[in-house]
C-alpha cells in the first residue's frame, strides 16, 4: 500500500494537470489586475459577490430608498451635501402586470425555434450588460452599484473592455460608484475602467462559443460553472447569466437555451413585466429555499433572455438585508 | 530587472500555481479563488522588495495568510453568500461520501480532517505543492529543521488516522454506528 503521502497525493482536489487552474497565459482578468498593480491603480477592495459573478461588475450598493430614514441619513453622510441628489435608489424588484397572462416557456421555446429557422446568425463574443448590484461592507449599510458594461471582441483575439458608471433609469444624475476604498458619487457616464486586453484563446466555456444543441449546452453551462454533479434551476440561472456576460447570442444559441430554460422544472411562468430598460417580456420566477428568487425575463417574441432578477426573500438584519431587496439584476444588450 | 519586472515575472510565471493553492483550501467556493489570489498579489506587490530568488514557496506563505484573514474578515458576507447561494451543494461535491467508499480519496480527505490545522497545512504542502523541507519552511515562516520535524510528525498522525479510518471500516457496522462520519475528533 502506497504511504501516506502518495496517498494524499492522489486526493489533490485541484491537480497540476487537472481541467482547472493550469498553468498556461493569464487570462484577461489576471492580466488586468496585474496590469493595474503595475500602474499604481487603487486596488479594488475585495468583496464577495455573489456565486458565479465573475464579469467586472459593480460589487457594492446602497440598499433600497425604501428602507428610509437610516439608510437616507446613512447616504446624507456619505454624499456629504445635497444636489444634484444622486441616482442611488437600488431597484425594486420587477412587478408583473397585473391581468397578463403568463405564457408558457415551451411556447417561448417554439417561437425562438422558428425565429432560428428564418435567421440563425447573431452570435458574438463579448457582451453589452446593464447591471444593478448590491453587496455587503463590514461597517456600512448595502449599497447597489449601477453600471454598464461593453465587452467587444476583434478577429486577431484580442478585446476591449469598458466599463461605466451610469443608471439609465435616471439619465444625467450622478450616480455611485466604489472605486478606491469608499463608495462614492460620480457623474453619469464616469468611466470606471477601459482596457485593452491581448489575444487570448480559451477554448473552455465560458470562453468557447455555446453550442445549440439542448443536450451540449447543459453541458456546456455545467461546464462553465465549475459543476461537477447534477445543475439545480438556480445554478442553471447563474450560469446563463455567466454565459450573457461572455457571450450575445444569435438566434440558434436563444432557441437551444430556450428550450433547455423550458425542459426545466421549477421554473414558474409569472407573466408579463416591463424591464428596467423599459422591455416588455415575460417573467418566470424560481424560488429557491435558502431565501432567493430569480426572475429571467424573456423576449416573447423571440425567446431571448433579457434579464435576470436575484431578489432576498428573507430579511437578514445582521446585513442589513430587507426581505424583497433585488441583490442583482442584469439587463443584457445586442 | 528593476523590483517591479521581477514582481511581473513572477505574477506571471506563478498565477495558476497560487490560484491552485488557494483553491485546493476552498473546496467547492470556485467563485472565491480569484479574488482571494488577486489579495494575495496585491500583498506581494506591496512587499515586492522582499520577493525571494525562489518566490512560489513565499508566495504560498502570503497565501496562507490571506485565507486566513479571507476566513476572518469575510466570514460575516460569506454566511450571507452561503445563505443566498448553493454552496451547500457544492461542499465536498467531488469528496467522496463515507468512510465506506472506495474511492481511496474520500479516505485519506476524511482522515486529513481530523488533524490539527498545523498539521494539515504542513501535509497539504508537501502532497498537493510537492515543496520540500526547506521550501515549506520558506511557506510557514519556520526555520528548515522545525519544517521537516513538522512533517514527519503530521506523517505519522495522518497515518494513524487513515488506519483508524481502516479499521472502522472493516468492521461490520451495526446499526447504531450506521453513520460513522459524526464520530467526534479523537482527543
Amino acid at each position: 500500500m502506497p504511504d501516506e503521502l502518495e496517498l494524499l497525493r492522489r486526493a489533490n482536489p485541484v491537480p497540476d494537470d487537472g481541467p482547472y487552474y493550469g498553468d498556461g497565459p493569464l487570462d484577461h482578468r489576471a492580466e488586468r489586475r496585474l496590469d493595474r498593480l503595475l500602474h499604481q491603480e487603487p486596488a479594488p477592495r475585495p468583496v464577495r459577490r455573489p456565486r458565479l459573478r465573475r464579469a467586472a461588475r459593480p460589487r457594492l450598493l446602497w440598499g433600497l430608498a425604501a428602507t428610509g430614514v437610516v439608510l437616507a441619513t446613512a447616504l446624507t453622510a456619505l454624499l456629504g451635501g445635497p444636489s444634484p441628489q444622486p441616482a442611488v435608489a437600488a431597484p425594486r424588484p420587477l412587478v408583473v402586470r397585473a391581468g397578463s397572462t403568463p405564457e408558457p416557456l415551451a411556447l417561448l421555446a417554439d417561437r425562438a425555434a422558428a425565429a432560428a429557422a428564418d435567421d440563425p446568425s447573431g452570435l458574438r463574443k463579448g457582451t453589452h450588460v446593464q447591471s444593478w448590484s448590491m453587496g455587503m461592507s463590514d461597517q456600512a449599510p448595502p449599497v447597489t452599484l449601477p453600471q454598464e458594461t461593453i465587452v467587444r471582441w476583434k478577429p486577431d483575439g484580442s478585446h476591449t473592455e469598458l466599463v461605466v458608471a451610469t443608471d439609465p433609469r435616471h439619465p444625467g444624475r450622478p450616480v455611485l460608484s466604489d472605486e478606491g476604498e469608499q463608495p462614492r458619487p460620480v457623474a453619469d457616464g464616469h468611466v470606471i475602467s477601459r482596457g485593452t486586453y491581448p489575444p487570448s484563446w480559451s477554448d473552455a466555456p465560458p470562453e468557447a462559443p455555446p453550442p445549440h444543441d439542448v443536450a451540449r449546452l447543459r453541458g456546456y453551462l455545467r461546464e462553465a460553472a465549475s459543476l461537477h454533479g447534477g445543475m439545480t434551476p438556480g445554478e442553471l440561472l447563474d450560469a446563463v447569466d455567466l454565459l450573457l456576460d461572455h457571450w450575445t447570442l444569435g438566434a440558434r444559441e436563444n432557441a437551444a437555451l430556450a428550450r433547455l430554460l423550458a425542459d426545466t422544472p421549477g421554473l414558474n411562468p409569472a407573466g408579463r413585466v416591463t424591464d428596467r430598460l423599459g422591455r416588455t417580456g415575460q417573467a418566470y420566477v424560481h424560488q429557491d429555499r435558502s431565501g432567493a428568487r430569480r426572475m429571467l425575463i424573456m423576449d416573447p417574441s423571440t425567446g431571448a433572455v433579457l434579464g435576470l432578477e436575484l431578489t432576498a426573500t428573507r430579511a437578514e438584519p445582521e446585513y442589513g438585508l430587507d426581505a424583497g431587496d433585488v441583490m442583482q439584476y442584469s439587463a443584457w444588450m445586442r | 530587472m528593476s523590483n517591479d519586472e521581477i514582481f511581473a515575472a513572477a505574477y506571471r510565471e506563478h498565477y495558476w500555481a497560487v490560484s491552485r493553492y488557494v483553491a485546493r483550501r476552498l473546496q467547492g467556493r470556485a467563485d472565491e479563488v480569484e479574488e482571494v489570489v488577486a489579495e494575495v498579489f496585491t500583498v506581494a506587490w506591496r512587499r515586492r522588495a522582499d520577493l525571494p530568488a525562489t518566490p512560489l514557496p513565499w508566495l504560498y506563505g502570503v497565501a496562507r495568510n490571506c485565507l486566513a484573514n479571507a476566513v476572518r474578515g469575510y466570514g460575516r458576507r460569506l454566511r450571507l453568500v452561503d445563505r443566498l447561494g448553493n454552496d451547500e451543494a457544492a461542499h465536498g461535491r467531488h469528496v467522496a461520501a463515507g468512510p465506506e467508499s472506495e474511492a481511496p480519496g474520500a479516505w485519506v480527505h476524511e482522515a486529513l480532517d481530523r488533524l490539527a490545522p498545523a498539521d494539515r497545512e504542513v501535509l497539504r504542502l508537501a502532497a498537493w505543492e510537492e515543496l520540500g523541507a526547506e521550501e515549506i519552511a520558506v511557506a510557514l515562516g519556520c526555520g528548515r529543521r522545525a519544517a521537516a520535524m513538522r512533517l514527519h510528525r503530521a506523517r505519522r498522525r495522518l497515518r494513524a488516522e487513515i488506519d483508524r479510518l481502516r479499521t472502522a471500516a472493516a468492521q461490520p457496522m451495526s446499526p447504531v454506528d450506521a453513520t460513522p462520519r459524526k464520530d467526534p475528533r479523537h482527543a
